[in-house]
């Protein structure tokens, strides 16, 4: 489905990326954890289109993305649920929802696409007219994970879904996320949350100081220390 | 202090007058409030398409709505070629001040070389046209601009609100990459918005010619009203943008019937300047 | 001699053999045009020194020009005051009226770029109003020509040429000054970014204040001698957008940067105006004006003047294949640096020699108790530390914990709810961020914010102007040398920030914070986005700024940096200190586990 070969970012201040290459399989749900300013933001916006990479390859379904202007590469089955939610804060709830969907493929399919998401997450079909910025923060989450629904990803990409969201909304959202999985949809999560992100993943990525420093299935990651070191700086 | 019924003709001319501030403040907003360009030239489009409804009227014999269906397009041309400038220059915000104040000038004396500093007046048949409502006089002219200023003041509304491209504009305006991850090609749209707003200037135009007395310089004496206007309507906010047209040309009128007409024009700069010192997160 | 006096000697001289022009006798045609010259330079002039200097791009100097026309004129030809004693009393009217403006504008973060040009636009609109419904004016016109004109030489002419060449010479010679003095580096980095030179200690308020006054006071009397020299004035004319046109397009066509650009731009401008004499040539005379104004924006942002010197620069620098030199071209840098730079940047560049200066005793920084909420959310819940001299001090948590915001209120960027912050003795609370920074506390910022049009030897000389070390202008320079060694930058020192790289960028944030010699120093993530080879270096200077005695308060994600830095560490949740301690103790507390890795790893793990 994504294959991410020896990609480099460097651009502003923002947290470097080097020599990352990364796979995620058609239905697979891939983890990218790694403590904060490591890079993984940076990582998934690149593979959405919004930072040109420096050097190497992105690939979704056998199209080479790096090159595209960035409204071309949601039309490889690609949506970004980005970090901070980055909603349009002056428009409505589902007019957000409705910027998903904008894309031609998509379009045809609104209705259907609204049915769905509102099915997720109820309480959105009761604040569709509200303005998306008056809405609490989980309820933004919602939006933000509707809208990339509504663009029908085959792959989706989540950056700190659960961050600022209080415990049991985070519960929520992972269930969500467990859920959207079992419908086919690959995921790329990035969490800071680390144990939340292992219970959920097939397969997960360490990324570190802007590189891959461990990868493999989330029971052996668990019991490796590394990722303790890396988060805390302390090993048992 | 003076009678009801001056003030009363004070209110209907006000809001008469208010509709076309608001005509001429709806491209401006438009193009400030989502594409981030404060385009001082759009006076000086309006103005233009002023002189050449005159033009096609006294020299071609050409009726005024007739000479509309002819420049609103080439307008929206024009409005076209203007962006496709600013894009190839990355004109931000600020700059676009300063690019379009020089466009303005530029326009003016184009203006003035070929229609010189004299006043020009367009006579038409419909210049005096009114009706009596009461005791206040409602002059058709007046009311037509102001009913074409409320009217497409809320087509673009609706556009903005219920079209895909109305809501991308509307998104992009406020995250462009997150738009753009979803899609959203901006720069075509912005050209669309941009002749779009240049094409308001000429419809704006169209009416200035037949309701003002035609002068170049006129280009630097809307430029305060409007953007009291454009500010207090909010940017990029059609049907604020046609409200406030109302209230101030409202002010205006109600200021010289009570105080003198001199200094009507103290009135829409000190709202200006008040929202601007007071309410700058508005704008 | 140095350069300063050499310009001064220069200008007066140029000036006084102007002067004799007249006694030889110059055709009053020329006295006229020259006049009108003079006019432009010292209109133009005066405008760059808030607008260029500091680019708060006015659109108002018609405003205060008009203020200057018709205080001369109501004096003169109303009151029968001599002439020549309008003239300063034009510039008082002019000042004061800006230094009005200003006092209320520029408290408004929100009125820079744009809107202050609109701003300062509508208020020329206001003041013709004004002018045209009071006896100022009244309406139709005034005319001064019963006002008795002295007679400096023979031809009335000659006597407007004298006046306005002694206007443009005082001009030139005010704004060359103030690009060398403290006011020009802190209205430079004004320019660049507002916040940041508040930060680093620049009195942003006052100096825009005091900057707004010069040029309007200059705009008052040019328009003092203006009414004379018409001896016919009208608000139409006055209050046209004549004269904010023609000074924006002049200063920016020769670079409102440079103290001599608009006085090109006014030349050139005036001299292809005058070409075109009457009628339908003047209309396209203006349009070309226009024309070119469009296309100097487009293409030459920095003007004229700067660009060709930036030409000469780079001819310079291939042939002598030296990195130093060109800050003329970005203003605001006198020359005797240079010399010295060549021969430093050939020394040792790390650990150099030390400071010429000595620092201030060192204090500990107290934060008690400290509240703050932006809307309804609750950054910082009663946050207190302390950080003593000398002493590393960690301060570490999930994003959104509150670090930033603590680092933001500290320096003064917001203020505070509640509690307290004290820097030895001194109360924090409620100074303004330019005193913090006077006081001794300096910081970095996460992402780099350099002033982009200094270079990077004057980046780090604003801190050592403004900040603690309150250094000299000349000092300053040497003293920003010592820290481009300091922080391995000295080859770079004439580099724009644009031209540096990542880590050069977070090395000049660095020395910039030094270069204020402060007692306290907050750094925000100075290792996010380096290599590891770049961390380990910037772990190794982190150990010798503590080594001088300064405090350091250090927000960081690395925790393998952290550990290895930190004395102690601070560890911050949603607000509120939830750990603190030795840094691995901390980091083994239930609750930091807790955070950071979700709630059954504590048990999996302990």
């Amino acid at each position: 489905m994504l294959e991410v070969r020896e990609l480099s970012i460097a651009y502003g201040g923002a947290p470097a990326v080097w020599d990352v290459s990364l796979d995620v399989g058609a239905g697979e749900l891939v983890a990218v954890i790694g403590p904060n300013g490591a890079g993984k933001s940076t990582l998934v916006n690149t593979i959405a289109g919004l930072h040109r990479p420096r050097a190497g390859v992105i690939r979704c379904a056998g199209v080479e993305l790096g090159a595209l202007p960035s409204h071309r590469v949601c039309r490889h089955g690609i949506a970004l649920v980005p970090e901070g939610r980055r909603l349009f804060t002056r428009m409505t709830v589902e007019e957000n929802l409705e910027i998903g969907c904008y894309r031609d493929e998509a379009r045809a399919e609104r209705a259907a696409g609204l049915e769905r998401v509102y099915g997720l997450f109820p309480i959105l079909r009761e604040r569709r007219r509200q303005l998306a910025g008056s809405l609490s923060g989980g309820q933004q989450q919602m939006v933000a994970i509707g809208r990339a629904m509504m663009a029908r990803p085959r792959l989706l990409l989540l950056d700190e879904p659960s961050l600022g969201l209080a415990p049991a909304v985070v519960d929520a959202m992972f269930a969500i996320i467990r859920a959207i999985h079992d419908e086919g949809v690959a995921i790329l999560l990035v969490e800071q949350n680390v144990i939340r992100a292992l219970d959920i993943a097939n397969r997960a990525y360490v990324l570190e100081e802007g590189r891959i420093v461990a990868g493999g299935a989330p029971d052996a990651l668990r019991r490796e220390s590394r990722i303790r070191e890396a988060y805390l700086g302390v090993a048992n | 202090m003076p009678s009801a019924t001056l003030l009363g003709q004070a209110v209907v001319s006000g809001l008469l007058a208010g509709g076309l501030y608001g005509l001429l403040a709806l491209g401006l907003s438009l193009s400030w409030g989502l594409l981030r360009l404060v385009n001082l030239a759009h006076f000086a489009l309006a103005l233009l398409g002023a002189y050449l409804t005159y033009q096609l009227g006294t020299a071609l014999h050409l009726s005024p709505w007739v000479a509309a269906i002819v420049l609103v397009p080439a307008f929206f041309g024009l409005g076209i070629a203007l962006h496709l400038l600013f894009a190839r220059f990355r004109v931000t915000e600020f700059t676009s001040l300063l690019v379009t104040f020089g466009i303005a000038v530029i326009l003016e004396s184009v203006i003035q070389w070929f229609w010189t500093a004299d006043y020009r007046r367009y006579e038409t048949p419909y210049a005096s046209a009114s009706f009596k409502l009461g005791p206040v006089f409602v002059p058709l002219l007046e009311l037509f601009a102001c009913l074409t200023a409320a009217t497409l003041a809320l087509a673009t509304w609706a556009w903005l609100r219920f079209t895909y491209v109305g809501k991308a504009l509307r998104a992009a305006a406020e995250d462009p990459a997150i738009a753009g991850a979803f899609g959203v090609d901006h720069r075509r749209h912005a050209l669309l918005l941009s002749g779009l707003s240049a094409a308001y200037a000429g419809a704006a135009g169209t009416f200035i010619a037949l309701i003002a007395t035609l002068a170049p310089s006129q280009i630097w004496a809307w430029l305060g009203v409007v953007f009291a206007v454009v500010i207090i309507g909010g940017l990029g906010n059609p049907v604020g943008a046609l409200l406030a047209g109302f209230l101030i040309g409202m002010s205006e009128s109600i200021t010289m019937a009570v105080v003198a007409p001199a200094w009507a024009p103290l009135v829409s700069f000190s709202i200006l300047i008040g929202l601007l010192i007071f309410r700058p997160e508005r704008v | 001699m140095t350069e300063r006096v050499r310009v001064v000697v220069t200008l007066i001289a140029v000036a006084l053999a102007l002067a004799c022009l007249p006694l030889v006798g110059l055709p009053a045609f020329y006295e006229s045009f020259l006049y009108l010259v003079f006019h432009w330079i010292a209109l133009a002039t005066s405008w760059s020194i808030l607008s260029g200097y500091a680019g708060y791009f006015s659109f108002g100097h018609g405003a205060f020009f008009g203020a200057g026309v018709y205080t001369t004129t109501t004096l003169a030809a109303a009151y029968d005051v001599p002439f020549l004693v309008t003239l300063p009393v034009a510039a008082l009217v002019a000042a004061l009226l800006s230094a009005g403006i200003g006092a209320v504008v520029f408290r408004v973060k929100r009125l820079r770029g744009e809107l202050f040009g609109l701003l300062t636009l509508a208020i020329t609109f206001v003041l013709a109003t004004i002018v045209l419904n009071t006896r100022l004016d009244g309406g139709p016109g005034v005319y001064l020509s019963n006002v008795p004109l002295p007679r400096l030489v023979g031809s009335p002419t000659g006597t407007f040429y004298l006046l306005a060449l002694a206007l443009a010479t005082g001009t030139l010679i005010t704004a060359y000054l103030v690009t060398r003095a403290r006011l020009g580096l802190g209205l430079y980095a004004i320019h660049d970014d507002e916040d940041v030179a508040e930060v680093e200690g620049v009195p942003t308020f006052a100096y825009k204040l005091i900057a707004f006054a010069i040029s309007a006071g200059v705009a008052g009397i040019a328009g003092g001698i203006y009414a004379m020299y018409v001896s016919y004035v009208t608000v139409g004319d006055t209050f046209s957008v004549t004269v904010p046109l023609y000074v924006v397009l002049m200063s920016v066509l020769g670079g409102a940067r440079h103290w001599l650009g608009p006085a090109v731009g006014a030349a050139l401008i005036t001299a292809s105006l005058y070409t075109f004499t009457s009628g339908q040539q003047a209309i396209l005379g203006r349009a070309i004006v226009a024309f070119v104004l469009v296309l100097v924006i487009l293409l030459l942002p920095a003007g004229v003047v700067a660009t060709v010197l930036g030409w000469r620069r780079r001819r310079a620098d291939v042939s002598a294949a030296s990195a130093t030199g060109g800050a003329e071209a970005r203003g605001g840098s006198s020359g005797d640096w240079r010399t010295r730079g060549r021969e430093a940047a050939s020394q040792s560049e790390f650990g150099a020699a030390d400071p010429p200066r000595a620092s201030a005793p060192p204090v500990a920084l107290q934060c008690e108790d400290v509240w703050r909420a932006f809307g309804g959310i609750q950054a910082l819940r009663g946050v207190s530390l302390r950080v003593e001299p000398g002493e590393i001090v960690g301060l570490v948590g999930p994003n959104g914990s509150g670090k930033t915001t603590l680092i933001n209120v500290i320096s003064g960027h917001y203020t505070l709810d509640r509690g307290r912050i004290t820097l030895g003795g001194d109360d924090l609370a409620a100074r303004p961020a330019h005193e913090i920074a006077g006081l001794g506390i300096s910081r970095t910022y996460q992402i780099p914010r350099p002033f982009a049009q200094l270079t990077a030897l004057d980046n780090v000389a604003v801190a050592a102007t403004f900040g603690a070390a309150r250094c000299a202008l000349g000092e300053a320079r040497d003293e920003a040398w010592h820290w481009l060694e300091f922080t391995g930058l000295a080859r770079r020192a004439s580099a724009l920030p644009h031209e540096l790289n990542l880590h050069e960028r977070k090395f000049l944030e660095l020395a910039r914070a030094l270069a204020g010699r402060p007692r306290v120093i907050l750094l925000d993530e100075v290792l996010s986005g380096l290599t590891p080879a770049e961390i380990a270096s910037a772990i190794t200077l982190v150990r010798e700024i503590r080594a001088r005695g300064v405090a350091i308060l250090f927000v960081e994600h690395l925790m393998r940096a952290v550990l290895e830095l930190s004395d102690r560490v601070v560890v911050l949740n949603e607000g509120e200190v939830i750990a603190e301690g030795a840094p691995r103790e901390a980091m083994r507390a239930p609750r930091v586990i807790d955070v950071y890795l979700g709630k059954t790893q504590a048990h999996v793990v302990a």
